[in-house]
């Protein structure tokens, strides 16, 4: 995804990002993370998937850095007017005759903040599935997750193969290190183009379209208090009341 | 005539403040476009909540009961939603953009074959679908997004509209709701509630919020002391969820909770844009800082610059008595 913190301007509508690059979604890093993790306990094999330009094999490389085992680059052009329920019949049409124990993914991305990638590719996979994961055990070949939910975590249990969407509160992704970085070039990258997977290409056309971006309407910096702290406290509590009308 | 449909979430066995924001909004869409605005409730105990719902215009509420949703799980809720739907088959169906939504939404969306668009600020019909608003780009701009579609999906983020009472006789429809064991995709083992007695974030009139300059027991009881003078919600920065100072369920900010309550007290928070993306919305925000640039006063109404803990005994105090 593009670097929501890299400098950006909308023109009569559009959007203009300063900067070209790609990063490697927060969320999806903690899911990378966690997927290390676990196979650090248990073993296994961690596989990483990235639908995305020719550019985003950087973005690939990073996880491959990480510790991932390897990769699969679905190539998209980045023209394509692509929203989630697009990217999961991708992602699902991938999946479908492979073999897996978990699919883990960012609970949403970054720059659109959607979320519902991850449980749109549970329901046309038919798995078992959970969402914004704080923590991951395996227990009896089961995977336990932990989740935030509305009052409480809930710990829920959940049979393999299944699909977790992960929460950046679940741990620090690694920083990869120079050996990471040598040993992630040697490592493979399989190119997938999207039309050799079967999907009839009017399937992935969106409901959904972003038609403009736009400022969002800016809040007025108040008033600053500064001084004794007893004498501004007071003043402002005051001001909370009479002028305010919130208490 | 098209129907405009409202999931009404309970949680803690009350009625979620931003479903019945979201049913206030969709009244007053029906109302304009002459369709019919309707409501559905799904909880163990969801017809004590009718009348509740009532009160907010809708003219049909459909009730499923089920002592299987005594607690959140995404296959029963999943399943009752599918069948809501398609006994219904409303043209817009609108959610509260809760955890327990988060947790179904697309799914639903795949499972209906239905256009969705997620945790919008606000959203209108247009001809053949819907156009919505959503904050993008670390909510540091807003796109205007548009489903084309006779089926569409959307969550609001809680305090987007305000409530409205349009008191309506609704019509009652008890849906059928059964689910075998084996159908069940996953286990609840249990619920570690962290927050107990607490006030809902989300459902909040006032929140107390600490930052990194809350550094002890004494900074988190002067916390808890303002919070109740307010009967306000606590909640905290991502540093102090990350440190275990607060729960993580407490974390206010772009990946915690998106809040938008009457009053908005930020204590020692500096106002990283990741946090102020989660609490822009607040009608009043008060900072207490002591450093006189943290970016938290760019957004707040009334910015104190010294320190918590000799602003706070005095603020409380001066609360107090203009309470009582």
């Amino acid at each position: 995804m593009p670097d929501v913190y890299a400098p950006l301007q909308i023109k009569e509508g559009e959007l203009i990002m300063d900067a070209d690059r790609m990063v490697l979604n927060a969320y999806d890093a903690s899911a990378v993370e966690e997927a290390l993790v676990l196979k650090e306990k248990h073993g296994g094999e961690v596989e990483v998937v990235c639908i995305g330009p020719a550019k985003a094999s950087e973005t690939i490389r990073k996880a491959l850095a990480m510790g991932a085992d390897k990769a699969t680059h679905i190539i998209a052009s980045g023209d394509e007017e692509y929203d989630s329920a697009s990217y999961a019949k991708i992602l699902s049409a991938f999946f479908k005759d492979k073999e897996y124990d978990v699919i883990g993914l960012g609970k949403q991305s970054q720059d659109t903040d959607s979320g519902l990638t991850g449980s749109m590719v549970a329901e046309h996979l038919s798995l078992p599935y959970t969402t914004n994961a704080v923590g991951l055990e395996v227990e009896n070949g089961n995977l336990v997750v932990k989740r935030q939910g509305d009052s409480g975590q809930e710990m829920i249990e959940l049979p393999t193969p299944c699909a977790v969407t992960c929460s950046n509160d679940m741990n620090d992704p690694r920083i990869p290190n120079l050996k990471g970085i040598m040993a992630s070039k040697r490592k493979p990258i399989d190119q997938v183009e999207i039309s050799s997977l079967g999907i009839d290409e009017t399937e992935l056309q969106a409901d959904t379209k972003v038609t403009s971006y736009e400022e969002k309407p800016a809040r007025q910096a108040g008033k600053k208090y500064e001084g004794e702290a007893e004498e501004v406290a007071r003043e402002v509590a005051q001001l909370l009341d009479t002028e305010a009308n919130v208490l | 005539m098209s129907t405009i449909l409202t999931y009404i979430a309970i949680s803690d066995g009350k009625l979620k403040r931003s479903s019945l924001e979201v049913l206030s909004h969709c009244k007053s869409l029906a109302d304009a476009a002459g369709a019919s605005c309707e409501a559905v409730v799904i909880d163990a105990n969801a017809s004590s909540f009718i009348e509740g719902i009532q009160k907010y215009g809708a003219s049909k509420v459909h009730v499923v009961e089920d002592p299987i949703f005594k607690n959140h799980m995404n296959t029963p809720l999943l399943k009752a939603l599918s069948k809501v739907m398609s006994s219904i088959n409303p043209s817009v169906f609108a959610f509260a953009s809760t955890e327990g939504t988060k947790d179904v939404l697309g799914a639903l969306a795949a499972n209906q074959n239905a256009a969705v668009i997620a945790d919008v600020a606000s959203f209108k019909l247009i001809d053949g679908g819907v156009t919505a608003k959503r904050p993008v780009m670390a909510a540091k701009i807003m796109n205007n997004t548009e489903a084309k579609s006779d089926k569409v999906l959307v969550s609001v983020r809680s305090g987007s509209y305000d409530l409205n009472e349009s008191p309506e006789s609704a019509e009652v429809v008890n849906i059928d709701f059964s689910m075998d064991d084996s159908e069940m995709k996953s286990t609840l083992r249990e619920i570690i509630s962290a927050s107990g007695d607490t006030i809902d974030l989300n459902e909040a009139e006032a929140i107390v919020a600490a930052g990194r300059g809350v550094k002890d027991e004494d900074g988190k009881a002067l916390i808890s002391e303002l919070a109740s003078v307010l009967k306000a919600g606590i909640g905290a920065s991502r540093a102090l969820t990350e440190s275990g100072v607060y729960d993580p369920s407490l974390q206010i900010g772009q990946t915690g909770k998106v809040v938008s309550p009457q009053l908005y007290i930020a204590v020692g928070i500096s106002g990283a844009i990741q946090h102020v993306a989660g609490m822009a919305n607040s009608k009043v925000i008060v900072a207490i800082n002591k450093d006189p640039d943290a970016p938290i006063f760019e957004v707040a109404d009334y910015g104190i610059v010294g320190d918590l803990y000799k602003v706070l005994p005095p603020f409380i105090e001066e609360i107090k008595k203009i309470k009582s």
